[in-house]
């Protein structure tokens, strides 16, 4: 048959052929994908025994933040120490990174990607990758450092009494401004990232839920994270208000937050502690600000993917980020705090920074007008809102 | 002995590109689909049921903003198109009617920056040229045009910005279907016209022009195309309001997720896309060696 040029007839039918394998293909393939998203095909404790390290392939896949790299990486060219401990016992090639600019797209790509044997999300995002079965608890006598960790955020990362997160880092999220360029009467609350006189010069982060955060804070909604619906709509009609005012939503701190402060295109940006430390070191005039409604503030920290085939492996190299030696050079290139109770005030070089960070503070995170981020029950709707005010 | 190969008709040959066509196009455009429809989601553990309520919301909520932004895409594209086309002409015509022997010098010229990554001529964009610190502003301040504590801001983040990019991403390959009909393009006829008394203006008006449209509309579907659904020049270039349909439609599918919602656009999108294909498929025809069959069809 293979001989004969085939009609018009046939070609149709041969093509009506292929269609029916593309369909069922397809079809196959939603089936795959329903299996994927049933609750069946989550993840569960596995009552068979481990295997031992040695049989791990140690090829770890890790999500997480650009410059978070295990030191020894060629990703990493932060300086950071973390992670080194890992890199010299079993070597860098087994580590691949995918990174991400947020947290929702780090939800998004831990659902959908992976799967990933570590993750590196924040505190408001635990409850939704236990919920969507992303994770398992880690066994935290694998951890020798564990019984140094700050209790507060150790019982803080808990779903169900279960270390579902190991904390690691901690800070805070505020405006950073220039003060040769901003009034200091208009430097006191959030309403700065609306002041129209500052039009083209504000920047905040392509961040959903901050955001609204952000704009539940200057509205006077203190449960930031739990608006309700008639809030909701407020917060989104604040942020359409404040959209012209921003030159850019930035999604890459060091890639366009840093650089457009640094070269005045924009004056006000949203922002984390460690900016302040490097724009300052640039040279320039700057402050972060302390808003009367209150910062934003925010931990995070490891989780361990549920379908891992390097337990152990995992374990090994969360302990090489959470050891005293890692987190006091951490604080030290980043200025973020870290769970590590070790890390004590004189370990810290730039003291006037550190204090005015309240660094030392255990729960500094929750003291005073600290508001710390934390789960939001609506997320769906926060995110799709977002998506409004973005294209509004 | 004589071998015994395997005759392969010519049908059979179609069916790998066919299944791969079906697999790796419309599987996925079936797949959307059904998200669209809230028949998958990419959330493990929602229910899941046919319900038109994003396709509702997306054709006929009051004052949707998606809906608002597809319509400022496609003005922007309509724009960014036509813009780079009649660019793109002249210099296609000096290419292929003046240049002469220096035409594929100058051509190679045209795509030499394409050896260089595109993500990296968007960064030098950013960085480097439009910033408020960037080139522009500096040599503005070195001319004393500008004060040096002022910049032109609306050279990044901008609708400006944003045009520029594409523009000058789109224009060589606009040129070159428009090159193409050019230099196919029989010269007896320009000598007959100018014979029987037309001036060069006339020639071209009435001889060259209609003769190279095909050429022309090959190129402004070029930029048509693909520009209803970009997304990286306004991710890196533009500002808030600058964002186009593509950086909602990937919003969704990445930053903040809702497959659901995103596919609605999307689909959107691909109808677009396929209703201008449509329209202007009939006249991607760039061989101008068969006019009476053409004609005849």
């Amino acid at each position: 048959m293979f001989e004969r040029p085939i009609n018009r007839r046939q070609f149709l039918g041969s093509s009506a052929g292929v269609i029916g394998l593309g369909a069922l293909g397809t079809l196959g393939a939603i089936d795959f994908l329903a299996a994927c998203g049933s609750p069946s095909a989550t993840a569960t404790s596995s009552p068979s025994p481990r295997p031992p390290i040695s049989a791990e392939n140690g090829n770890l896949s890790v999500l997480d933040w650009g410059g978070y790299e295990a030191g020894g990486t060629k990703a990493q060219t932060s300086g950071l120490l973390a992670g080194t401990d890992y890199t010299k016992k079993y070597g860098a090639s087994g580590i691949t990174y995918a990174y991400i600019t947020n947290d929702d797209q780090g939800l998004q790509k831990a659902t959908s990607g992976g799967p990933f044997d570590i993750m590196h999300p924040y505190h408001e995002n635990i409850q939704d990758y236990v919920n969507r079965g992303l994770v398992q608890p880690w066994d935290t006598s694998l951890l020798p450092s564990f019984g140094e960790l700050n209790p507060y955020l150790v019982k803080a990362a808990q779903v169900n009494n279960k270390q579902y997160l190991i904390p690691w880092d901690w800070g805070y999220g505020s405006l950073l401004y220039r003060t040769d360029k901003v009034d200091p009467a208009d430097a006191t609350g959030w309403e700065l990232a609306w002041n129209p006189k500052y039009s083209g010069k504000v920047s905040l982060w392509n961040g959903a839920s901050t955001n609204f955060e952000i704009a539940g804070l200057k509205l006077g909604y203190p449960s930031m994270d739990n608006l309700s619906d008639s809030q909701l709509a407020a917060a989104k009609a604040s942020l359409i208000q404040q959209k012209p005012l921003n030159k850019l939503y930035w999604d890459s701190e060091y890639n366009q937050e840093q650089p457009n402060f640094q070269s005045g295109t924009v004056w006000i940006t949203y922002a984390w502690q460690d900016s302040l430390v490097s724009m300052a070191a640039a040279g320039l005039k700057c402050a972060f600000l302390n808003p009367s409604q209150g910062r934003l503030s925010w931990f995070g920290g490891f989780m361990l993917g549920a379908k891992t085939q390097n337990y152990y492996h995992a374990h090994e190299y969360v302990e090489s980020y959470i050891n005293q030696a890692a987190c006091v050079q951490m604080t030290n290139l980043f200025y973020y705090g870290t769970a590590n109770t070790k890390v004590t005030p004189d370990l810290i070089k730039d003291k006037t920074l550190a204090d005015s960070l309240d660094l030392a503070n255990p729960q500094a995170i929750t003291s005073g007008t600290n508001h710390l981020q934390s789960w939001a029950p609506n997320r769906s709707k926060l995110e799709l809102a977002w998506q409004e005010v973005v294209a509004s | 002995m004589p071998s015994r190969r395997l005759r392969v008709g010519r049908g059979a040959f179609l069916i790998p590109p066919l299944a791969v066509v079906l697999l790796l196009l419309l599987g996925p455009v079936v797949l959307l689909a059904l998200y669209s429809l809230d028949l998958l989601t990419n959330i493990p553990g929602t229910p899941t049921a046919l319900s038109g309520d994003n396709w509702n919301d997306f054709l006929t909520g009051p004052g949707n903003p998606f809906r608002g932004r597809f319509l400022y895409s496609m003005v922007v594209t309509l724009l960014v198109s036509v813009g780079t086309t009649v660019a793109a002409y002249p210099l296609a015509y000096y290419l292929a009617f003046v240049a002469r022997r220096l035409r594929y010098t100058l051509l190679l010229l045209l795509i030499a920056p394409f050896f260089t990554s595109y993500l990296l001529r968007l960064v030098a964009f950013s960085d480097v040229l439009l910033n408020d610190n960037g080139v522009v502003n500096q040599v503005l301040w070195a001319l004393h045009l500008l004060p040096r504590d002022t910049a032109v801001s609306w050279l990044l983040y901008s609708n400006f910005s944003i045009f520029l990019v594409l523009f000058y991403s789109w224009i060589p390959f606009v040129s070159l279907p428009i090159f193409a009909v050019l230099e196919n393009m029989d010269r007896r006829l320009i000598e007959a016209a100018t014979d029987l008394g037309a001036s060069r203006l006339s020639a071209f008006w009435r001889v060259t022009f209609p003769l190279s449209l095909p050429g022309v509309i090959a190129a402004f579907v070029f930029v048509l195309i693909p520009t209803t659904g970009e997304f990286i020049a306004p991710l890196y270039v533009g500002g808030p309001s600058n964002q186009l349909f593509g950086n909602e439609i990937q919003s969704f599918f990445s930053s903040s997720p809702n497959w659901n919602y995103g596919a609605v656009l999307a689909i959107a999108l691909i109808s677009v896309v396929l209703v201008l294909m449509l329209i202007f498929g009939r006249y991607l025809n760039t061989d101008l060696r068969e006019p009476a069959t053409e004609a005849a069809r």
